[in-house]
């Protein structure tokens, strides 16, 4: 099976490159996109790709959000000839050491979409955790189906699977659009653990981005 | 005699009948809605003056009082606008992201 990494990005000129300069001894094909930065992250990605072949690097024009690029780095990495991606964060969040346990769930063509799962309760902030617990019991409530970290951006999805989804979140919704899609079409999925990483001062889900998160996944239960 | 209600009613009409003039002549709307929005401000002056006129209308909805019909008639008005807006935007923040993602993606040979 050929598989991509696909890596949203958006203002980490100092953490991209080592996660990429990680990912490189992985030797799978990886797919940037950079999602309108305003610091020098492209100028780091520009450096990288003249010194790697396996890297791509996309460049939206203007910052559309992590779900516009993920969609981005997808079509690209899909229309390349992918048969499946994986979605890493770019701030270092995700380890590339947990890759093989993607890798070995989609080659085992069991399952269509591969969910990373942080262990919540060693080293996550309470707010982010009882937040993430919420979403997930919400979401099992809502379309019937548990998924532990709901949130977790390292996650991996087939071609069949990103055809079936097919997100329309830009933001910071994708994460949770994809669960629900995958509840919703049946999709077979499995949970893979992943080292929990947090960083100071890291970019995330607001608590505006929450509460658009909440509005949508209601909305989802209306149209869906 | 008109009411203190009624000249911030009018005060207000004449500032939108200038915002309209003004983003005519930044080439922000067309004549045709310069106008619409210029008929439209004059109409509400004319209302907010002689309130009376509405008041067969107002008693056809049950409405005793013609403040009331206003309140619900700018009420209706606004979560039209408003809803109006929303569709727009949304229309052109799908076709930014259209628009970003296929420039972003020219340059690759990509299948679709």
């Amino acid at each position: 099976m050929n598989i991509s990494v696909v890596i949203p990005a958006f203002n980490e000129e100092e953490r991209v490159g080592p996660v990429l300069k990680e990912l490189g001894s992985t030797g799978l094909p990886v797919i940037v996109v950079d999602d309108g930065s305003t610091d020098r992250t492209n100028e780091v990605l520009s450096k990288l790709k003249v010194e790697s072949e396996k890297l791509i690097v996309l460049r939206h024009r203007v910052n559309l959000g992590k779900g516009a690029a993920m969609k981005t780095g997808a079509e690209a990495a899909f229309g390349l000839g992918a048969d499946a991606v994986i979605f890493m964060d770019s701030d270092g969040q995700h380890k590339p050491q947990d890759l093989p346990k993607f890798i070995e769930a989609l080659n085992s063509q069991k399952y269509d979409v591969v969910f990373g799962s942080r262990n919540l309760s060693f080293g996550v902030p309470l707010v982010r955790y009882l937040g993430n617990k919420f979403a997930s019991v919400l979401v099992a409530l809502l379309f019937g189906k548990y998924v532990s970290d709901l949130l977790c951006g390292y996650r991996a999805v087939t071609k069949r699977a990103y055809k079936k989804i097919d997100w329309e979140s830009t933001g910071y919704a994708v994460e949770t659009e994809m669960a629900i899609k995958t509840a919703k079409y049946r999709l077979k999925h499995c949970e893979v653990q992943v080292q929990t990483v947090y960083l100071d001062n890291v970019k995330g889900v607001t608590v505006i981005d929450a509460f658009n998160i909440l509005i949508d996944v209601v909305r989802w239960r209306i149209l869906l | 005699m008109i009411l203190g209600l009624q000249i911030i009613g009018i005060f207000f009409a004449f500032v939108m009948i200038y915002f309209s003039l003004l983003h005519y002549r930044k080439g922000e709307i067309n004549k045709l809605e310069e106008i619409s929005w210029v008929v439209i401000w004059a109409l509400t002056i004319f209302v907010v003056i002689f309130p009376e006129l509405l008041r067969t209308f107002a008693q056809k909805f049950f409405i005793t009082r013609l403040f009331d019909l206003m309140v619900v008639g700018g009420l209706v008005l606004v979560i039209a606008m408003v809803a109006r807006a929303y569709v727009s935007t949304k229309r052109m923040e799908k076709k930014l992201e259209d628009l970003v993602r296929r420039e972003a993606l020219k340059k690759l040979k990509v299948k679709k």
